[in-house]
């Protein structure tokens, strides 16, 4: 199978502190990586390196297809309703309609705040909203950050069938998450530690320094 | 897949969306930096007491202003030049004030955007048009609630108006300057707050002795305060101070863009070290 998303020898420090340490990742089209680790262990800086929007020191990240990036704290314009930022970001992604956004409203329950402020939005919404601003424009390759923080139980429900659709559409999905118990939903269970993930529990990715308990991603 | 068929725009997408993100970003600006309450309450309040608290404490004494173009020193009405002056300080606070917390608090919001696609010079040329709309708004504002107060000629009327219009675009830059530069909401306050205070109350004779000495040249206000009295106290156009005022403007404007294209600049479509190749979102 041939990668979407290819991360090599990605370095990043900040003063001091390493925060990666040549970490790989290959994701394959249709494939779900989590990348699990301790507080501070710099998944999010992982991700925002994949995404392209953080420097890194060293490394190269290659994509084959559009991303998208869903960043752990919702970026919104406050003063704008739900479906202004849809257009906004329409406009952006130079979309000819906003047919794939009101479809996944109409999914995640956004759509009855259509017109409300984001400013006066609950977390779980501003959330929600956050996630389908990264999903708008169809990536190929998605990047979540903690999507489903503050979602009650029936959304969380409604966005695992929404990661189903994307993955069963050949959409590759890296996600960052804490909940260990939903460890049987992803194909590859990567672990940050020091720094470089550590593959668990599947074969499925493909590495760079093949064996049993250390296989980097 | 090479890097031209990564950067080629998929297919359903639009093929000409300048003017359609144009449009967008526009109005978006616009409702952004209009959505000030606080703004929008002290130009409601704070003008009109401004004017009538300056007017009662000038009084009506004469007073001497330099103009520097032609060497001229009018004698004025201290309590009529007060209230120029008052106006001026009133747009730098609230101008200033209202675009630096716009500019502040939607950065990671446009950041956002241009990482999702959207042309960085048609934000930034959108943000520019809307701080100048929103600047000449709130100056015909402050000019026609000075007419309650003192109705000078038609011409010296058109005078302070037009200084009016270039302190607020200098304040409004000053606030795009501060909004992209700036984290804190009170650091940025404070700095508008004080040098508004300090620019346009040295321009006033009135109590001040260093007025009329040539340091006032290198003040933000000191082009529109020349026009403004030139215009309504001595029937003169001094368009060179106007100017100069504007290059206030331009220069505060184009230090603000610059960080404000730094900040929010992106590296797609750049297959460097570290770098992702493709269009994101």
């Amino acid at each position: 199978m041939t990668a979407i998303l290819v991360a090599e020898g990605l370095h990043k420090s900040y003063g001091r502190h390493r925060v990666l340490s040549g970490t790989d990742l290959s994701v394959d089209r249709g494939q779900l990586v989590a990348v699990v680790g301790e507080n501070g262990a710099g998944k999010s800086t992982l991700l925002k390196a994949l995404a392209g929007t953080l420097k890194t020191d060293a490394g190269t990240v290659r994509l084959s297809g559009t991303l998208g990036y869903c960043p752990q704290e919702a970026v919104l314009s406050d003063n704008l309703t739900v479906g202004q930022h849809l257009r906004y970001f329409a406009a952006a992604y130079r979309l000819a309609d906003l047919g794939r956004g009101e479809e996944l409203m109409q999914r995640l329950g956004l759509a009855k705040f259509r017109d409300t402020s984001a400013g006066a939005l609950s977390g779980g919404t501003r959330q929600k909203l956050n996630l389908v601003l990264s999903l708008l424009h169809d990536p190929d390759v998605l990047l979540l950050d903690e999507p489903y923080q503050g979602f009650d139980w029936e959304t969380y429900l409604r966005f695992w069938d929404l990661v189903g659709d994307l993955r069963a559409r050949g959409k590759a999905i890296v996600l960052i998450t804490h909940l260990v118990f939903e460890q049987d939903r992803f194909d590859v269970l990567a672990d940050l530690v020091d720094g470089r993930l550590h593959l668990r529990g599947t074969t499925t990715v493909a590495t760079n320094t093949p064996g049993a308990d250390d296989d980097r991603l | 897949m090479t890097v031209s068929d990564l950067a080629a725009v998929p297919s359903g997408r639009s093929s000409a969306p300048a003017v359609r993100q144009f449009g967008a970003a526009l109005r978006f600006a616009l409702r952004n930096q209009t959505r000030n309450r606080l703004a929008a309450l002290l130009l409601v309040g704070f003008v009109p007491t401004w004017y009538g608290l300056m007017q009662a404490m000038a009084g009506h004494q004469q007073l001497s202003f330099k103009l520097f173009a032609t060497g001229r020193t009018l004698t004025v009405d201290g309590g009529e030049l007060t209230l120029i002056s008052a106006g001026l300080n009133a747009l730098s606070l609230i101008v200033g004030f209202a675009v630096f917390d716009a500019i502040r608090r939607t950065l990671a919001f446009d950041r956002r955007l241009v990482f999702a696609g959207f042309r960085q010079p048609t934000l930034i040329g959108a943000k520019t048009l809307s701080i100048t709309v929103i600047s000449a708004a709130v100056a015909l504002y402050a000019a026609l609630v000075l007419l309650g107060f003192w109705r000078p000629s038609p011409a010296g009327w058109f005078a302070i108006l037009a200084g009016y219009a270039v302190i607020a675009l200098t304040y409004g830059a000053f606030g795009l300057l501060l909004g992209v530069l700036v984290k804190g909401d009170l650091e940025g306050f404070f700095l508008i707050i004080m040098g508004g205070l300090m620019d346009t109350f040295l321009q006033n004779p009135l109590g001040n002795p260093l007025a009329n000495k040539p340091v006032l040249q290198w003040f933000p206000s000191f082009g529109p305060m020349q026009f403004a009295v030139a215009g309504s106290f001595g029937h003169t156009a001094l368009w060179g101070h106007l100017a100069l005022g504007l290059a206030w403007a331009a220069g505060f404007a184009a230090c603000g863009l610059i960080v404000f294209q730094i900040k929010t600049r992106t590296r797609r479509h750049e297959p460097h070290r570290g770098n992702v190749s493709g269009p994101v979102g």
